[in-house]
């Protein structure tokens, strides 16, 4: 007969380093093994506990939230939260703990315990201390009485027989301890991971931690395996029955679930004499009086009633009221702002001012994203401009306070190359080895391909530490290694934050995080609001800024006309560098083909090209749909009621949920659940028993066995980078709105993409190409008449462009500054009174003579540098006295070297184009330009050469590689194929100036050069500095 | 270098020197180390050697004595640490005395190419009639012989570069257009002193032989060596070592001027017909005391049978290293009994004993931190300093507490585990073992191929010996004997 056991003191690799098993793993094997319950008692973090809480339900066993905490002056305990407030209690200790030190780090003494922690018992963990000699006390005596007073009737002495040395005397020692202290022995196991087969890892992790190879590591090492989940068998022969059944007198006593956990919103967003609905119904309604000035559509009315109601009914009122307050606290700033995500797109949201997204535009219902059935928070994403958003962040901790708000975690975990690293330095390889194979699956990522990338790298897959190594790696891929802040989730609690999760440090100063991810949040279904940055919303705000200075009247998102056929047709034509989402080479190839010619087209573009309905095999069957090549079909009228806007082709994320409801009978509950599963399976698998009902159920109704298959895939392809409907109708509205500007205000807009730099796809050099073909004017960067940021000059017929002195590399806003101020006092006259009245040091001068910036003081980029240098910048009695000097003659730099100290500087340059200076050899090596390439029929063998602007490797497109060449006349679209680049991997990725011989590729206006062999051409280039943007 | 792969010298992950193989593929020195594995994956890749630079950089100033006494080393300057290995190791040598006795700079020239090439090295050769100028050209590539009429127009077109004036002057320059000597040259001298500084052409000034030059010359490195003709064949050992003792005197004297000691010197014996014989010492520590390494070279002696009579004998110590001043005969004459036990006696019985015995055969022990019993010591050598060493602090409680304690540990570990007769699941050993302690499971030892699974048990024989035996967890299982407890 087995015993019964609860294991009450066991580490999941969220006690990062020491533990070596996924909580789930640990909850999988706990319960087939029989155990009665199971306590994660991760070392001061509750930050596994959610995932076993998931486990655990499924698996049902019974799950106990603990921690491990090595006291700085005192010893080691296991605590274990018996109730709600027991868990509060122990989260805030945590909390205490983890911010007393820096970040990864924790700090608690005995006095931090002084009260004892109420409503949680206790372990003294022993470790291999031993009276010194058989009459003197034990050395924990004094540690178990002071536990028993803080813990009095709540606390126990763990008995960990581990196979030690010598378990027996171990074992009667801890009993003349427990005698002596009062306190009762209880069994435990010190569980670091949930099967002995663990142990090499274990060591390995213990090795990373030391940062020493497993061989140097010595007694830090466990000495054996014992550190596992173990079999009650044999349980059983370690321990007398006694101590196994204490534990489970102390698992009774923890009678606390996570689901106890209940969200509390935050009250002050309602003022006194309101309630939460009767305030937001207070708010829409003036938002409809202002978003519809000439009276409510009587649809929109009804959709309002309708919303509310539901809001109402589901009391989430707070919710909305806390975006509605962080979404009105930007706009009081000026900071623009765009809600998304599954309630953004709703008619409250609309007149709260959450989004732009006008519900008459679109047909999509509320309900579908925020449901009855499903007892979970509504998801709001609010992005903001990059620029501004720590401001909204620090305005969200000024209002609720740093023990109310904190970020969502990111849980870091270990990828292909870091696994690499640190295994690979934990077996002793050399560091130049260890980088060596790091680096090169820097790009190529992936478990399958690992023993191909050994072996190029030099190491025979064969070989015993090779082998070993890429075992370990497979293990360790997916581990968690820290915590990191989440880009932008907030967490906003009604009272203290830190009794409902613990919170920690963040590596960034003014930052706390919990230590829970998103998907935890979302498991217990807690509320969080994502607050993200966006560049183009800084983008499209300077813009509109400049607009409105230009045109004397402000002028904002809502005054850009709608639906203006000459946005869509320069869309059609690809025309979209620098336009949001629909700029990438994958994008750009698509525009042409589907020719999208109103609003919703242009949310199906932004869905369309992404991982999941390329995979699922999506695209194909709905660009020939729309172009009338095949005829649109519905197996069933329920299917045409989900998939008629899309023409039979399921490309939005609800979607596929609303096929798994209609086809196959899932309840909406169920489908969410489906969507997690989708959203986790490449990471933890666990579909199987969805397709098994999926298919079944569509079987039932009728469908063929095709169609139930055709689903099943879509909805792998959508699990990982589905994109729903609710985020593509948002960003369509600032694809619009920047297509209007690229369009029409292509001067500002381009100014704009320069000022909110570093975003998107194109480096300034591109951006301002593509401005310079739309005959936008672009004037160079001059002290004399620049500001730090890009702007407008009036210009014929056009406004033009005035390149900021924030191009210039290495020069300080605050100098260009006091540039701009000095020169409104009185024009420069020299580069010495430039020097003089804006207090430039020699460094600011130098970069502006490495701009060019200087010409219209001093002539060419030589005479500059020789004034600059000539300048007297230390403090002076006769400083203000001009200099007599003369000046020697210098020649001009040559145009190539105008061009290298443009690139340098500016990383763009106004002049020729560098291929152009080339063009002579080029044209003798029968180079075709882009133009002439743009120009040739399908089929026609070409050779081109250009400066590589870019390389993508998109995860959809099975190893090509995208690669984007430039010339004096435009672009040359290249696809690498696979097999040519691992050939030619060395031109591929090490070339700047690239020569490609191949076919070109023509359907409609999408021309591309399928490239055949490679050239590198660089050495043409000298020391031109071409950059390129590597693999988006 | 000669290895099978292409392969570089890296340092501070970029490419410093790389053989030709790499060179085809793309690599240049300044490349980064993860780039050049790109493209070459099977690089073979080593760390730079700073010492191993200068040695063989020394090594060469002997080399040159032999064309003048005046020879000036320049090494790689620290501000460039990537610059080309050939562009910063340079000789400077003064021919001019040298010129009549080698008639001519051709020859010297000519010697130096053939020899150097012959060692295996890469040099650019220059001479001028300005050590600086000589440099300059050398470090250009321009393998040429100047003569002084052509001194300033040879350097005008000489990158500005190879002035020692920094990358931020070097760029400066560029900018304003000047790249060579004659560029700089030909700018305002006041205006390029007030900009860049009275240095740039004090060097110009020295190269072109306005200005002095005066320069450290090499001085060889101390070696000892003194030999001895003997008066007449010598067949005895004894007779050796009276001969061998004036020798020892001598180094001791040489090293005291020197403040120096050797911790290696070695004995040579020549024969008249077969090549001679070297009879080498080593020391635990430096020393230069005169009586220890004559009852050294008596104990090798002693055990040294001597192959032909012995004509002429030579002490050879090299690679002196500072000693501080040593009360050689205090303790020195405790004689062979070594009765203060002071650790210099201690090291001298260690001495005499590997004398005796080989060194292979004395060797201390120390404790590895390892979990499995066999590795659990490691052979040292023997150390001389403290015969035993206390922790510094004792360790913290948390430390102590979380370091787990090994277990008891028998005095004496059998090289090889003995298997063990089993009958009825009892390990027998001269009869039935009882288990008194265990099992104690260790399992460790993966990483290195020996991986171990055993539990250990303290077990009593039958005739009240105390024992370490041990299960084996892993298939085909058994019991062995490990230890035995004293």
């Amino acid at each position: 007969m087995l015993p019964e056991y609860a294991e009450l003191h066991c580490l999941t690799n969220f006690t990062f380093l020491r533990g070596a098993s996924h909580p789930e793993e640990l909850v999988g094997r706990a319960a087939a093994l029989g155990y009665a319950a199971l306590a994660v008692t991760d070392e001061c973090s509750l930050a596994g506990v959610v995932r076993a809480h998931i486990a655990a339900k499924d698996a049902g066993l019974k799950l106990i939230a603990g921690s491990e905490l090595l006291l700085e002056d005192g010893p080691k305990l296991v605590l274990l939260a018996q109730s709600r407030a027991g868990y509060g209690n122990l989260a805030e200790l945590v909390t205490r703990g983890r911010r007393n030190a820096e970040k990864g780090r924790y700090r608690l003494m005995r006095a931090d315990l002084d009260g004892g922690l109420a409503d949680c018992l206790a372990l003294l963990v022993p470790g291999a201390e031993a009276p010194a000699s058989p009459a003197a006390p034990h050395p924990l005596l004094a540690d178990a009485h002071w536990l028993a007073e803080r813990f009095s009737g709540r606390a126990w002495i763990a008995a960990e027989l581990l196979c030690g040395p010598d378990d027996r005397a171990a074992l009667a020692r801890l009993r003349a301890l427990a005698r002596e202290s009062g306190l009762p022995l209880v069994a435990a196991g010190d569980v670091h991971m949930h099967v002995r087969l663990r142990r090499r890892l274990q060591d390995v992790l213990t090795a990373i931690r030391l940062g020493r190879p497993v061989r140097a590591c010595g007694h830090a090492l466990h000495p054996n395996a014992e550190r596992s989940l173990r079999m009650r068998v044999r349980l059983a022969q370690t321990y007398p029955a006694e101590l196994l059944a204490e534990t489970l007198r102390v698992a009774e006593r923890c009678g606390f679930s996570l689901d106890a956990l209940r969200y509390e919103y935050p009250e002050e967003l309602v003022p006194p004499g309101e309630t939460p609905a009767s305030h937001l119904r207070k708010l829409t309604e003036a938002g409809l009086t202002w978003r519809f000035p000439g009276g409510v559509p009587e649809r929109v009315r009804a959709l309002i009633e309708h919303e509310l109601a539901l809001l109402a009914e589901l009391r989430y009122e707070p919710y909305f009221l806390t975006v509605h307050d962080i979404v009105r606290f930007a706009r009081d700033r000026g900071i623009l702002c765009q809600g998304r995500g599954s309630a953004a797109n709703s008619a409250v949201c609309y007149c709260l001012g959450i989004t732009e997204v006008d519900p008459a535009r679109m047909s999509m219902l509320f309900e579908r994203f925020v449901s009855r059935e499903r007892d979970e928070p509504p998801d709001i994403d609010v992005d903001f401009e990059h620029q501004r958003r720590e401001e909204v962040i620090q305005h969200i901790y000024a209002k609720y306070g740093r023990d109310r708000a904190a970020l969502t975690a990111t849980v870091i975990t270990y990828r292909a190359k870091s696994a690499v690293r640190d295994v690979g330095r934990a077996l002793g390889l050399e560091l130049p080895q260890v980088d060596r194979l790091a680096s090169s699956l820097a790009w190529w990522d992936g478990r399958k391909a690992l023993p191909d990338r050994l072996r190029e790298a030099g190491f025979d897959p064969a070989s015993p530490v090779i082998a070993q190594l890429v075992a370990l790696v497979g293990m360790l891929i997916g581990f968690p290694r820290h915590l990191s802040q989440h880009t932008g989730g907030f967490v906003i609690a009604r009272d203290r934050l830190s009794r409902l999760v613990p919170i920690e440090n963040a590596a960034m100063p003014d930052r706390s995080v919990i230590q829970w991810d998103k998907d935890d949040l979302d498991a217990l279904g807690l509320l969080k609001v994502d607050v993200l940055a966006l560049g183009m919303l800084s983008a499209i705000r300077h813009a509109l800024a400049m607009v409105s200075a230009c045109r004397g009247a402000p002028f904002t998102i809502a005054d850009v006309p709608p639906e203006d056929p000459g946005v869509y047709e320069m869309v059609s034509r690809a025309d979209t560098v620098g336009v949001f989402q629909i700029e990438s080479r994958a994008q750009m190839s698509m525009l042409p083909r589907l020719r999208p010619a109103c609003f919703f087209d242009l949310v199906i573009e932004v869905a369309i090209v992404r991982p999941g309905p390329i995979q699922g095999g999506m695209v194909h069957p709905y660009l020939r749909r729309r172009q009338g090549l095949e005829p649109v079909t519905y197996p069933s009228e329920a299917v045409r009621s989900v998939l008629s806007r899309t023409l039979g082709v399921p490309i939005f994320q609800e979607q596929v949920m609303a096929l798994a409801v209609v086809a196959a009978g899932f309840t909406p509950g169920e489908a969410d659940r489906l969507r997690r599963a989708m959203a986790a399976w490449r990471r933890k698998g666990g579909l199987e028993p969805f397709e098994q009902r999926l298919k079944e159920g569509m079987r039932a109704r009728g469908y063929g066995e095709d169609f139930a298959d055709q689903i099943y895939r879509q909805i792998l392809g959508f699990g990982e980078y589905g994109f729903p409907e609710s985020h593509s109708a948002s960003f369509a509205l600032l694809v619009y709105v920047s297509a209007w500007l690229k369009r029409y205000e292509p001067a500002a807009f381009c100014a704009a993409l320069l000022n909110s730099q570093p975003m998107g796809f194109y480096a300034p050099a591109q951006l301002v190409q593509d401005a310079r073909r739309h005959h936008v004017e672009v004037r160079p960067v001059d002290v004399t008449a620049s500001a730090w940021d890009c702007s407008l000059e009036p210009g014929a017929p056009a406004p033009a462009l005035r390149l900021g002195m924030r191009m210039v590399k290495g020069l300080p806003q605050a100098a260009a500054e006091r540039i701009v101020g000095a020169r409104e006092a009185q024009p420069f006259a020299s580069v010495d009174d430039l020097a003089r009245r804006a207090a430039l040091d020699r460094r600011a001068l130098k970069c502006l003579a490495a701009a060019d910036a200087l010409a219209a003081l001093a002539g060419h980029r030589r005479m500059a540098y020789w004034h600059v240098a000539g300048v007297e910048t230390a403090p002076h009695l006769l400083r203000d006295a001009p200099f007599l000097e003369a000046a020697p003659a210098l020649a001009a730099p040559s145009e190539g070297e105008r061009l290298v100290a443009d690139y340098g500087s500016l990383g763009l340059t106004l002049g020729r184009h560098p291929l152009a200076l080339l063009r002579p050899r080029l044209a003798r090596m029968r180079l075709a330009t882009a133009a002439e390439i743009q120009a040739m029929p399908h089929g026609r063998i070409a050779r081109a050469a250009g400066i590589v602007t870019g390389r993508q490797r998109p995860d959809t497109a099975s190893g090509v590689v995208f690669v984007t060449l430039e010339d004096e006349t435009g672009c040359v679209n290249v696809i690498v194929w696979r097999s040519l680049s691992s050939r030619q991997r060395r031109e591929l990725l090490g070339a700047r100036l690239l020569g490609v011989y191949g076919t070109v590729e023509r359907e409609g206006e999408v021309v591309h050069l399928v490239a055949r062999r490679l050239a590198d051409h660089s050495d043409l280039l000298g020391r031109l500095a071409a950059r390129s943007r590597d693999f988006h | 270098m000669l290895t099978p792969e292409p392969c570089a010298i890296a340092c501070d992950g970029r490419i410093l020197a790389c053989d030709a193989r790499t060179a085809a593929r793309g690599v240049a020195p300044g490349l980064a180390l993860t780039a050049a594995c790109a493209l070459v994956p099977h690089l073979a890749v080593r760390p730079r050697d700073p010492a191993g630079e200068t040695e063989a950089l020394l090594g060469l100033a002997a080399w040159a004595t032999q064309f003048t006494p005046s020879v000036a080393l320049e090494f790689p300057d620290a501000r460039f640490p990537h610059a080309q290995l050939s562009s910063t190791h340079t000789l400077v040598l003064e021919i001019e005395a040298s010129l009549k006795l080698f008639g001519g700079t051709a020859p010297i020239l000519a010697t130096a190419r053939r020899e150097l090439a012959a060692m295996g090295f890469t040099a650019r050769i220059a001479s001028a009639p300005t050590a600086k100028s000589a440099v300059w050209l050398a470090r250009a590539g321009r393998e040429v012989a100047l003569d002084p009429a052509r001194l300033a127009t040879g350097l005008a077109d000489l990158p500005l570069r190879l002035l020692d004036c920094g990358a931020d002057t070097c760029a400066a320059l560029a900018a304003i257009g000047a790249s060579t000597i004659g560029d700089l040259l030909r700018l305002p001298r006041d205006g390029v002193a007030r900009r860049f500084g009275r240095h740039l052409l004090d060097e110009i000034d020295r190269a072109l032989g306005r200005l002095p030059d005066p320069r450290t010359f090499f001085t060889p490195p101390p070696r000892f060596h003194a030999r001895l003709d003997l008066a007449a064949e010598v067949t005895q050992a004894e007779m050796l070592l009276f001969a061998a003792r004036r020798l020892v005197v001598q180094l001791a004297g040489f090293l005291a001027a020197r403040s120096g000691g050797v911790q290696r010197l070695a004995l040579q014996l020549f024969h008249r017909e077969t090549h001679a014989t070297e009879v080498a010492i080593g020391l635990v520590a430096p020393s230069r005391d005169a009586e220890h390494f004559t009852r050294l070279l008596r104990e090798r002696l002693d055990t040294l049978g001597l192959r032909a009579p012995v004509r002429a004998i030579a002490l050879v110590a090299e690679n002196i290293v500072p000693l501080a001043g040593e009360p050689l005969a205090l303790f020195g004459d405790g004689g062979e009994t070594g009765g203060n036990g002071g650790t210099g006696d201690w090291a001298k019985l260690v001495e005499r004993l590997r004398a005796r015995l080989g060194a292979a055969a004395v060797h201390g022990v120390a404790t590895a931190a390892e979990h499995r019993p066999e590795r659990a010591t490691r052979q040292v050598e023997p150390v001389a300093a403290e015969r035993r060493r206390l922790p510094p602090r004792l360790p913290s409680r948390a430390a102590a507490l979380r370091s787990a304690g090994t277990g008891v540990r028998p005095f004496w570990l059998l090289a090889q585990p003995r298997p063990l007769e089993e009958i009825g699941a009892v390990p027998h050993h001269g009869g039935p073992l009882v288990l008194l302690a265990g099992p104690e499971r260790i399992e460790s030892g993966w990483w290195d191929g020996g991986d171990v699974a055993r539990d250990y048990f303290i077990a009593e024989t039958r005739d009240h010996a105390v024992v370490w035996v041990f299960r084996e967890r892993r298939a085909p299982g058994g019991w062995f004997l490990h230890g035995l407890f004293a």
